[in-house]
Order: C-alpha cells, then structure tokens, then sequence
C-alpha cells in the first residue's frame, strides 16, 4: 500500500531516492544529495529518446490530419478509419508506457461540483469562441465553416456530428495529448514546459493558423487542469461539454 | 575557505552555494554540496560545477542560434504578408492571405523572446510549427518544398540542435540551480 508522506507531514516529502522525510523545499536530499527534481533522474540520452518517441507519435499523427485534408478522403468512410487510425496510435504509445501513463487514468479527486465546475467554463468558453470564429470567417474569408453540411446527407447526422466531432476527439485527443504526451515529457521536461509544449503541438495538429487564437488557450486551460487533478477525466469532460456545445451550435444557431 | 557561521543560532553556510544549512546534513539541501564527505567528493562536486559552466556557455551559444533563427522566420513571415498583401491587393479576399502569415510571425517572434526562459518548450514548438507550414505548402505545391531547400535544411538542423541543448541547459540550471 502506498502512504503519501505529504499527507502525514505538512511542508515534508519523502526524497525521490532515499524515502528519507525532508522539507518540501529542499532540492537536494539532505541525507543522501540526490536532486529533487525530476527530470534530474533520467540521463541526457534517456530524455532524448523520449524526445524522440514523442515527435515520432506527432509525426504519425499529423501525417493521418494532414492525409483528412486532401479532397478526395472527405468522405465518411475515410473519416472513420482516419478516426480509427489516430485512436489506435494513441491507445498504442498510451500502452507502451503504461508505467507511467496509467497514474493519470485514476480520478481521485473526483467531485461532481468541480466537473459541473469545468464544463461550465467549457461550454461558456465555447460561446464566446463560436461567434468569434463566426464573425472572423465572415469578416476575414467571407465565409461561414458549418461543419454540420458535411453530415447533413447522410441518415443520424446529428448524432454522427456529435459522434466523430464531440465523443471522439474528447476522449482520444485528450488520451493522446494529455495521457501520453504530457507523461511523457514530464519526464523530459519540467511541468510548465511539458505543458507549453503539448498544448502548442495539439492546437498546431488542427491545422488552422486563424483558430490558434482560441486554441493555445484551450490547450493551456485543458494541459493546467490534467496537471493540477492528476487526471485526464476532468480534460475528457471539458473537451466533451465545449466540442457537444459547439456541435449544438453549428446545428441550430446557423440556421 | 572559512564556515561563517553565527554562534548564537548555530546557522552554518553551505562551503559552495552559500545558503543556510542545518548541523546535521549530509548534503545541502539548496545545491547537493557533501557538506560531510571526504575532501575528494567535495573536489569532485566542484570541478563537476566548473565543467556545467563551460557546457552551459556553449549549448546557450547554440539555444541563442535556435532563438536567431526563430526570429529570422518571424521576419520571413513578415515579408510574404507584405508581398502578398500587395499581390492581392484589389482581392476582396487579401486578408486570407495576409492574416495566417501575420499570426506565424507573431507566434514565431514570441517563441524567439521566450527561448531564454523556456528554451525547450520554444524550439520544439517553433520546429513542429515550421516543419507543419512547410508541409501544408508542399500539399498546394509540391515545388514550394524545394525552393530554398538548404535554407530550410539548415533552419531545421539549427532548431533539433537548439532542442539538444535545451535539454542540457534545463539539466544544469536544475543541477547547478540557477532556476
């Protein structure tokens, strides 16, 4: 059984090497001199590596987002598998480093007021970014997006837009970038970096420069939140409540 | 070297940070010093502090190459909004051109002024952006790929080396606790 030493102690943790008790700002053990931090664990080329592992993932990702893009794959059965394709690559590197990545699939913290908490910040947040985005494809590109013409012929549109743009992405983007990704260069990395980081390569994976306006802040506000609970349950919902919100919105709002 | 240490609250000094530390520890708390090792491991703790600080000025020399060259595809950004704002400038669409490059110069100058406090996070931000924009381009047309190519080779190489040493240099700034 675990016991959190923080917990029995306030302003003491146990050293990283030792498990000797020490205060909580030291940044050396004073019994045996290991450093506190982290990353200091982990030599130059074991963090290189999983560097390396990390822009490898990105890389097989970004290449099925940029394959989606060609014209001839805008079809719904080339949505499935790209879907399909980015879900199994994310399942397989989370599993590859089930070590470290299963601790952020427990939700200790769970508290039903905090989620309502969250997603109301989502849903909000997905408002105000809705009639922005809407007025600067207006102003800008003279044009509307709406996702939902894509679905519209095909029988259950609605729920399919829900589908492939609200349950998917909540569940595997954030599995990916805040499961794998983000546990990953913690151990490269320090916290504030790690998260800086994933969020950059998640809002530039959605391949819209305009969109990086509301996106860098989503991904920070999603990355802070996976850190703060130790969870990746709280992002899932939030991505859920503000991609459903959207989805709503660009079903009954642009008529 | 002489301890300065107050007798009236028995507060003894770290031999080589200089930070307060407690009778009893081995280690200092502050900057890892064996306060209680032999002469030979408090030698070796320091030339190993004297060999991070000549590492240190040469992976910044290569992080200030990678923040240079941040900064030069800001200014790159900068120009094809200028050019391309008045190619199209009769279009009613001009913005499309001009705003989306505009963003990546801001984007690319703000990761060049921040490499200095976060040079990981920057330079891996900045080479994921760059190699993106120039994949996007080579999907409209393939030719863009190759005009410039040693330019692009070199801004690529010059970024994973910046990335190289930004591992280092948040290694020693944590080592050597210059966080």
């Amino acid at each position: 059984m675990e016991t959190d030493p923080n917990e029995l102690q306030p302003g003491r943790k146990a050293c990283v090497q030792c498990g000797e008790l020490i205060a909580a700002k030291n940044k050396f053990c004073n019994h045996c001199g290991a450093s506190q931090y982290a990353i200091l664990q982990l030599t130059y080329k074991d963090r290189w590596i999983l560097i390396k592992q990390a822009a490898f993932y990105y890389l097989l990702d970004l290449g099925i987002c940029l394959l989606a893009l060609v014209d001839a794959f805008e079809t719904l059965s080339w949505l499935v598998i790209f879907d399909i394709s980015s879900a199994v690559i994310a399942i397989a590197f989370f599993a590859y480093n089930w070590d470290d990545t299963k601790s952020c699939l427990r939700w200790e913290s769970f508290s039903l007021r905090k989620l309502l908490t969250y997603c109301g910040i989502a849903i909000a947040g997905q408002l105000v970014v809705f009639y922005a985005v809407t007025w600067l494809n207006i102003t800008i590109f003279s044009r509307d997006v709406y996702y939902y013409g894509f679905f519209e012929g095909y029988s259950h549109g609605r729920l399919l837009l829900i589908f492939f743009v609200a349950v998917f992405p909540a569940l595997f983007e954030e599995l990916a970038y805040r499961g794998y990704l983000l546990q990953v260069l913690l151990k490269a990395t320090d916290e504030q970096q790690a998260v800086y980081i994933t969020s950059l390569m998640f809002a530039f994976i959605h391949l819209s420069f305009i969109s990086l306006f509301w996106l860098v802040p989503f991904a920070l506000f999603l990355g802070f939140t996976r850190i703060k609970e130790k969870t990746i349950w709280y992002g899932v919902f939030i991505h859920f409540s503000f991609n459903l919100t959207s989805c709503l919105l660009d079903i009954y709002a642009h008529r | 070297m002489e301890l300065t240490t107050t007798p009236s609250n028995e507060t003894h000094l770290c031999d080589s940070c200089f930070s307060p530390v407690g009778a009893d520890d081995q280690f200092c708390p502050h900057c890892g010093y064996p306060l209680k090792g032999t002469p030979e491991e408090q030698k070796t703790f320091k030339s190993k502090q004297i060999v991070n600080s000549i590492d240190m000025a040469d992976y910044q020399k290569k992080l200030r190459i990678a923040a240079n060259t941040l900064y030069y595809l800001c200014g790159i950004f900068i120009l094809a909004a200028i050019v391309l704002f008045f190619v199209h400038k009769d279009e009613d669409q001009v913005l499309a051109y001009v705003i989306p490059n505009l963003i990546l110069a801001v984007i690319f100058l703000l990761l060049g002024a921040f490499t200095k406090k976060q040079p990981l996070a920057c330079v891996i931000s900045g080479l994921c952006l760059y190699v993106i924009v120039q994949v996007l381009n080579a999907m409209v047309d393939i030719k863009t790929l190759f005009s410039g190519i040693y330019i692009k080779i070199f801004i690529i190489l010059f970024l994973i080396r910046g990335i190289k040493s930004a591992i280092e240099v948040d290694r020693i700034r944590k080592e050597s606790n210059l966080v």
